[in-house]
């Protein structure tokens, strides 16, 4: 499709940009400037006092508490981005070619369940993993020792509840780079002797590369401000970044610290994202360089 | 030319620093048909999008029906426009192709449905169409709904943007000879865009030849094929032999030598040179393949050519020679027979008139 | 290893991990339809007996209704906003090019890029600021601005879709044919692109009814369903959460098989409008 250049002067360009961009301005840039300079305050009998100085910084960086769990938070995000990309993989694959007269239904229902309020979900991982629930109640009628599987309450169950929640951006963002690419690609591949897996592997997976990557990216950014997991699924036993930032905020009213483990936690995500535009950029000119 | 309906003088355009046109003059007469032919990026299709007003003049003047165009819109232009890929709204219905231009101008609905059946008429389209929506329809259907739509609201000038590129050879022939039909019917200008000069020869009263944005030859049908500007335009229609040539005046006419050609007596008329030769310049002397026969034993001919068969390829009505000859390969069209006259490898004699030669720049 | 073995090992491997995939998706969203319809008090496995005695429960509670009153107002402006701002943004971003581009897209596809939760507490700092200037409290008011900001780049992507088979000439055809902007707009580009707008007002009813992150950090006292079954169960669970999830997927679905069909309808449009050219 051929864009339609346009001037600023234009009243069309104006009138489909200036109100998003009074918006993101108003209620996104704004805050976030805002949270930089708030991290450079204090709090003195849970009240903001506006004393410019870098001594929330300082705890930050020197507290271990802190680091300990925006280290778990980091390990918990990286696993949760490998284990989203690599069982993303193969359903993304299967869903076009092997289930491909299914396909769209299948996507509705990924899309259903994806869309689903995240707290309900979150409450029927409970009811099914509980001690007396769905899947011990029904390992116990075959005979299994009562509460055989003891996952909930426990980094484990957390870690389920990320990769339910993030999953499906993997799943969307590799299915519709794997449908773009040509049908007679693979064909040549295997023409030329490949075998079917060496095709996959020599030609699917390079030419789906940009949706591996930008889900990966994705599914990390995300799971480092995941909150409703650790809390309800993990029992709350181990905490991650964004309960500590809510802690802040809430019960101890401590708003500069707030504002700088978030802006901690945002500087992580964009530097993720930094790396992965970067590594793009560097992959798309080695292409054209070729 | 009474008043010109079009009037274009000293038209220039330019994309950035790229000049795409330079210095078009062009008037159009009332009811005239005018093809605009050139190779592609010949600019033939920015002047068409010039005279719509999807683009600007860098500089000249443009006046349609005696209006200057330079500050009017396209929607408000006396032109319409029958786009290549047609531009049919997926969404809406043939009769609400064909009458969105009343549409738009809020005629009443009555109005708006009879000038629709009319359309429908003049196009030849079965009334059941209406309510179909062009994906429905045929390749050669969705081309006269496009048809209709720009004609529905008796436009002065009728603009077409190459409509019969995408279609087979056939449905192309026969829509070619309706466009002309409908064309005397109805008396509006057109002006047709079109890579292919045979198409061109067959409906326009005028052709203007284009070459990297400008005029190069600007005439009728006849002039173009037996008096081209420049062994460009001789070129640019089917299989021209174009022979190297010297050209010398003598007297009131012209004296040629010409290494493939034979001739007794080698003078033609000051005619059959084009303006642009100069007298003992290199020339070409165009010799178009049906303008050649084959000599039997013993004929004789103003000029022959002797050469051995290449090649030869049965076309039905004709039959395609190649002829190899003092190093260069000729190109005869005979009209076809059951026998063949002549197989790969014969040697052969062909003959040619003094008066079908012209010549051109080299 | 031969081909036809190969072949068999992928075939398991592929329909395998598919199928898995939906009943893992499926397994919470089961689990609380099973539940809802319990007699006991309690939500252990197996059920004793089965009733529809929680739904009634659910029904007479006050906090519920007004939950679900929240949410639809919340899912209503939200949709409004978020759809129409989306619509100009994917005109900026597909249909247009204009100076300073990237930086506009950068600047509105971002809060996707966002973990929710900060985005709702970056914000929640700013709106204390103003509720303090203007003198009053966060509640449905900054949780609506703080959906479109969060869901408009969602609408923007989904409308830039539908955009993407849109073929320019039919805009020239339209002025050609004496169209002013305004009414190629309205008759021709704005038709063409309903399917995406339709949709993506869709999925932004489904992103703003469901969210929690957001709702959590921005409406202040205010409740909706998300929240209120979130400190609904912190508190201790209770077969009504179950029924409220039951009796929210009906319409969820309702309003997903109906996207569908619409996506269906205008990806014919779409292969007609192809095949004309």
């Amino acid at each position: 499709m051929a864009e339609i250049q346009k001037s600023w002067r234009d009243g069309a360009l104006r009138l489909s940009t200036l109100p998003l961009l009074l918006l993101m301005g108003l209620f996104f840039v704004i805050p976030l400037i805002m949270t930089a300079l708030l991290s450079f305050q204090g709090t003195q009998y849970y009240r903001l006092v506006w004393t410019w100085d870098l001594k929330v910084w300082t705890d930050v960086f020197s507290q271990v508490h802190y680091w300990t769990i925006m280290w778990r938070t980091l390990m918990m995000a990286l696993v949760c981005t490998v284990l989203c990309t690599i069982l993303a993989i193969p359903i993304a694959y299967g869903m076009l070619h092997r289930l491909s007269r299914w396909s769209d239904h299948i996507t509705l229902l990924m899309v259903f369940a994806f869309l689903t309020d995240a707290v309900l979900k979150t409450f029927g991982w409970v009811l099914f993993l509980d001690r007396s629930g769905v899947l011990n109640g029904t390992l116990e009628a075959i005979g299994f020792p009562p509460a055989a599987v003891n996952v909930l309450f426990t980094p484990n169950a957390t870690m389920i509840g990320m990769v339910y929640n993030l999953l499906p951006y993997t799943i969307f963002t590799i299915a519709l780079s794997m449908a773009r690419i040509d049908g007679d690609l693979v064909l040549a591949a295997r023409d030329a002797g490949a075998s079917r897996l060496r095709a996959f592997i020599e030609v699917t997976l390079p030419l789906a590369k940009p949706g591996i990557w930008a889900g990966a990216v994705l599914v990390f950014v995300l799971s480092l401000g995941v909150f409703l997991e650790p809390k309800v699924m993990g029992g709350g036993t181990s905490p991650l970044a964004a309960e500590l930032i809510r802690q802040s905020f809430e019960t101890r009213v401590n708003w500069p610290l707030g504002a700088a483990l978030t802006l901690v936690l945002i500087v992580i995500g964009a530097a993720a994202l930094t790396v992965a535009g970067a590594v793009a950029l560097w992959q798309a000119r080695r292409v054209v360089n070729d | 030319m009474v008043s010109p309906i079009i009037k274009a003088t000293g038209i220039d355009k330019y994309y950035g620093t790229y000049r795409a046109l330079t210095d078009i003059s062009l008037e159009v007469a009332n009811g005239e048909f005018l093809a605009l032919v050139g190779p592609s990026g010949c600019g033939k299709t920015t002047l068409l999008k010039i005279l719509a007003g999807f683009e600007d003049l860098s500089a000249g003047s443009l006046v349609i029906d005696g209006e200057d165009m330079t500050e009017i819109p396209a929607s408000a232009r006396p032109t319409r426009m029958v786009f290549q890929k047609l531009a049919l709204f997926p969404h809406k219905t043939v009769a609400q192709n064909i009458g969105f231009p009343l549409h738009l101008a809020k005629r009443p609905k009555p109005e708006i449905d009879a000038a629709v059946r009319r359309m429908l008429e003049l196009m030849h389209l079965k009334e059941s169409y209406l309510n179909r929506y062009p994906h429905e329809l045929s390749g050669g259907e969705q081309q006269r709904v496009a048809l209709a739509r720009s004609m529905v609201s008796q436009p002065p000038v009728l603009l077409l943007d190459e409509p019969m590129s995408a279609l087979d050879a056939k449905l192309k022939k026969s829509l070619q000879a309706e466009l002309k039909h409908l064309h005397r019917h109805v008396g509006t200008s057109f002006v047709h865009v079109t890579h292919d000069l045979e198409e061109a020869m067959m409906l326009a009263d005028r052709i203007c030849v284009m070459r990297a944005g400008k005029i190069v030859q600007l005439g009728e049908p006849s002039e173009i094929y037996y008096r081209p500007a420049n062994a460009f335009v001789a070129g640019f229609i089917g299989d021209t032999n174009l022979l190297p040539a010297k050209v010398t005046r003598e007297g009131d006419a012209f004296r040629f030598a010409c290494d493939v050609l034979d001739c007794a007596n080698p003078i033609i008329a000051a005619d059959q040179v084009a303006p642009g030769v100069a007298a003992g310049a290199d020339a070409a002397l165009m010799i178009r393949p049906e303008m050649l026969r084959l000599l039997a034993q013993g004929e004789s001919a103003d000029c022959t050519i002797s050469g051995t068969v290449n090649e030869f390829f049965i076309r039905g009505a004709s039959i395609q020679y190649r002829i190899a000859a003092a190093e260069t390969e000729i190109v005869m069209d005979i009209p076809g027979t059951s026998t063949l006259p002549a197989k790969q490898g014969d040697p052969v004699k062909l003959g040619l008139a003094l008066g079908d030669l012209f010549a051109v720049e080299a | 290893m031969t081909d036809r073995m190969e072949k068999r090992i992928a075939d398991v491997l592929l329909y395998g991990s598919v199928f898995a995939a939906l009943i893992f998706f499926y397994i919470p969203i089961a689990t609380l339809v099973l539940f809802s319809f319990t007699k006991s008090r309690f939500l252990s496995w197996p059920i004793p007996e089965f009733s529809t005695r929680w739904y009634g429960e659910l029904l007479a509670d006050r906090d519920f209704w007004s939950a679900l009153g929240n949410s639809a107002l919340l899912a209503v402006l939200a949709t409004v906003f978020a759809t129409l701002l989306g619509i100009g943004g994917a005109f900026a971003w597909s249909r247009y090019k204009f100076r300073f581009q990237w930086g506009f897209r950068i600047l509105t596809f971002a809060p996707l890029l966002f973990p929710q939760l900060l985005l709702g507490v970056v914000m929640l700092l700013w709106f204390s600021v103003l509720a303090g200037w203007l003198n009053m409290s966060p509640g449905l008011w900054s949780a609506v601005i703080g959906h479109v900001i969060y869901i408009t780049p969602f609408c923007i992507v989904i409308i830039s879709v539908q955009m993407q088979g849109y073929d320019n000439t039919l805009d020239y055809a339209a002025e050609d044919a004496g169209a002013t902007r305004w009414q190629i707009l309205r008759e021709i580009t704005l038709p063409l692109i309903w399917p995406g707008i339709f949709s993506a007002a869709i999925f932004a009813f489904l992103l703003s009814w469901g969210n929690f992150y957001i709702t959590y950090s921005l409406s202040g006292s205010t409740r909706t369903l998300p929240t209120f079954v979130f400190s609904g169960i912190a508190v201790g669970s209770s077969p009504i959460y179950p029924a409220l999830a039951t009796l929210t997927f009906i319409p969820a679905l309702v309003l997903i098989f109906a996207v569908d069909r619409l996506r269906k309808r205008a990806a014919r449009r779409r292969l007609s409008a192809i095949a004309e050219s």
